[in-house]
């Protein structure tokens, strides 16, 4: 079953990459023969993943959402699997290499630097533990791809602005629809954060007496969840709409990303398992 | 195939000399009940403002394109059209013509599918007037068949190429549903009255227009069900409006960019879309760089109209392949009605029935009387078969335009001698 693991995890990125390439591929040329194969290679690609992710789950006696690499690749996963439902609901398919981009870096650093952990902390050892992290996971999953969103919108707003009619044009879906997008998968990010910033509320004086409520963790993730919280009720109070929101929800992410990276690799934290 | 065609069009003639030929619904009828009188049994007439085009199958084989021409022209005397004004084609590469036609790259907007609308429409009159015979029936089949083939298997019809409709596409990358946007079209002239229609066409939840000549609004409204402004008030008005097109021949601008400013003020920044599509300009250009507009004019539009003909001229190639493949297919069927393989299929058919049923019940005979049974019953097919096979090698050696073919073409249906052997082929 190791050896199996070990296969599956170079094969990963590998696959990642493949189905980037259909779906660039598909942006580029938009041919209409294309648009269900580059599904059909990304359904595969999370099939592989999930065999991946049960098969460490049993050979190693955990979930893999012990330390930062093994995160990494659940939220490689998290991320693909939502887009793969964004996609069959929406049937909007231009944005997909913008987004499967991000699974393989995610991927390709877990599978560059995942160990076989067998042994975990027993702190680490928690069903709370397990629903924090995956509504955590979850919650970065869907302001990522709002990020995204966001992302794109911007550009093709930019460029409608400009007079620019190339190929953001031509195969991004229209403004609104971004902006909807970008919306819909903060609110779910956001729902999911809470959650997350619930349970870590209740689990955390039990499992780390000591902590600090000054953990660069601990402020990071509440400042995000104030980011998203304004944003929100901004946009449902029909103050805020299109540009700003947007940037809003690309600002919650990069402070999110600056606040894991804070907490996992430079500063000391009680989130620093690796 | 004794299939004629003559063509007047964008490319060989000049439009008042095209406007000189047009036929009108209203004059097709006529003309073609005249063209039956002159020796042409079964046809198509398509007249549209690039084009007007006659197919047909005269009765004789003595007819040729002059005839054609001098019968336009009887009916629509024009002394200054003349012979090299016309494109004509013969046989296959009639048909080939007409693929080219109903598929939009004979088009002056290239891809334009109006013209495959207009086809449809052409014989749909042929048939109302019992002008579509057999063969022009299948022709028509195929054209259509073409037609819809190079729509949904290529780009060929794919992105706006006037500059209105590039207007309204425009919108569409920027709102999502245009059913809950209003409109505002300033001008009713003829691009205005356009750009009004497609907005209409593509389901706009509120339609307003404005005209200086109150007049013409209120008449463009009562088409489109749209509302009436006066033109003196629309300015304070523009707040309401998500899409707002000008189209005047004003020779200032009619909505500054404070006016803009205030209107998007009012609207709490929700977006706005400006396309000014006059010359000279109705709309401050300078409304562009207010967040949340999106102003275009003529030469931002032309950008996409340009790249949409582009994108569609590459397209040609693909659309000439499924011409190429159309026109196999059709004149594979016509060569089948040949007369000499059609009586052998026609045999072929009967002797084959015979056989197995002489096969299925020969037991019920005697030894002795069985080889009776396979004389008398191929006398009864060989007498059921012996008037058909005279008729059809009489008709085919006597004129040798269509009638021979139509009645092959009929007894193969009859008979679905062509499914028969494509199934046996596959």
């Amino acid at each position: 079953m190791i050896s199996g693991i070990h296969t599956i995890n170079i094969l990963l990125p590998l696959f990642y990459f493949l189905t980037l390439v259909v779906y660039f591929y598909d942006f580029l040329k938009g041919e209409k023969k294309l648009v269900n194969v580059k599904r059909v290679f990304l359904f595969i690609t999370l099939f592989l993943h999930l065999i991946y992710i049960v098969l460490r789950t049993i050979a190693f006696d955990h979930p893999p959402i012990t330390n930062v690499f093994e995160i990494f690749t659940i939220l490689a996963i998290t991320i693909s699997f939502s887009y793969f439902l964004v996609e069959l609901v929406s049937d909007i398919r231009g944005t997909g290499p913008f987004i499967i981009i991000l699974p393989l870096i995610f991927q390709l650093i877990s599978s560059l630097f995942i160990q076989d952990l067998t042994v975990v902390k027993e702190v680490l050892r928690s069903n709370l533990l397990g629903i924090h992290v995956i509504s955590a996971l979850l919650g970065y999953s869907g302001f990522t791809i709002s990020a995204v969103y966001g992302f794109l919108y911007l550009v093709l707003y930019k460029d409608i602005k400009l007079n620019k009619f190339g190929l953001i044009f031509n195969r991004l879906p229209n403004l609104e629809v971004l902006e909807r997008l970008s919306l819909y998968s903060a609110v779910i990010g956001f729902i999911a954060l809470t959650i997350a910033i619930i349970i870590g509320i209740i689990w955390l004086p039990i499992a780390f007496p000591s902590f600090s409520y000054l953990d660069p963790k601990l402020v990071g993730s509440t400042l995000v969840w104030l980011l998203y919280a304004g944003g929100i009720t901004s946009k449902v109070m029909g103050k805020w709409r299109g540009k700003k929101l947007v940037i809003l929800s690309i600002s919650g992410f990069i402070v999110a990303i600056i606040s894991t990276i804070l907490s996992n690799f430079l500063a000391q934290s009680f989130h620093s398992f690796y | 195939m004794n299939l004629i065609a003559i063509s007047i069009n964008h490319r060989t003639a000049p439009v008042d000399l095209r406007e000189a030929v047009y036929l009108k619904e209203d004059e097709i009828r006529p003309f073609i009940n005249f063209a039956k009188e002159n020796q042409i049994k079964e046809g198509l007439i398509l007249s549209t403002c690039n084009r007007t085009e006659i197919f047909g199958i005269p009765n004789s084989n003595e007819t040729n394109h002059e005839k054609f021409q001098s019968l336009l022209l009887n009916f629509k005397p024009s002394q200054n059209i003349t012979e090299q004004h016309f494109q004509n084609y013969v046989s296959r590469d009639a048909i080939k013509h007409l693929f080219f036609v109903a598929t939009g790259i004979d088009s002056l907007l290239i891809g334009d599918n109006q013209v495959f609308k207009q086809v449809k429409d052409s014989f749909q009159i042929a048939e109302e007037t019992e002008f579509a015979g057999y063969i022009m029936h299948r022709i028509f089949d195929a054209a259509i068949r073409t037609g819809k083939r190079a729509i949904s298997e290529t780009s060929i019809s794919e992105g706006a190429v006037t500059v209105s409709y590039a207007a309204v596409q425009l919108t569409e990358k920027i709102f999502s549903n245009l059913s809950k946007k209003s409109a505002l079209v300033i001008g009713t002239g003829e691009t205005g009255e356009i750009a009004a229609k497609h907005l209409s066409e593509r389901g706009i939840g509120n339609l307003t227009v404005t005209n200086r000549t109150q007049e013409k609004a209120e008449n463009l409204a009562q088409k489109l069900n749209a509302k009436v402004i006066p033109f003196t008030e629309f300015r304070e008005s523009i707040h309401k409006f998500d899409i707002i097109i000008s189209a005047t021949a004003s020779p200032e601008i009619l909505v500054n960019k404070n006016d803009v400013k205030a209107a998007l003020k009012k609207r709490s920044n929700n977006p706005m879309i400006l396309m000014d599509i006059a010359i000279p300009r109705d709309i401050d250009p300078e409304t562009k760089k207010i967040d949340y507009v999106f102003y275009h004019d003529l030469d931002s539009l032309n950008i996409i109209v340009e790249q949409n003909l582009t994108k569609r001229k590459s397209e040609i190639p693909k659309v000439e392949k499924i011409i190429e493949e159309e026109l196999e297919n059709f004149w594979e069927w016509y060569n089948s009605l040949q007369a000499a393989p059609a009586i052998k299929d026609l045999r072929d058919f009967f002797e084959d029935i015979r056989n197995k049923e002489v096969e299925k019940n020969k037991n019920k005979f005697a030894t002795e009387d069985q080889e009776k049974l396979d004389i008398v019953t191929k006398r009864i097919i060989n007498k059921i078969l012996h008037h058909p096979t005279i008729e059809l090698r009489k008709a085919d050696d006597s004129t040798g335009s269509g009638d021979s073919a139509t009645k092959i073409g009929i007894i193969r249906d009859l008979f679905g001698i062509n499914s028969r052997k494509k199934s046996e082929k596959d």
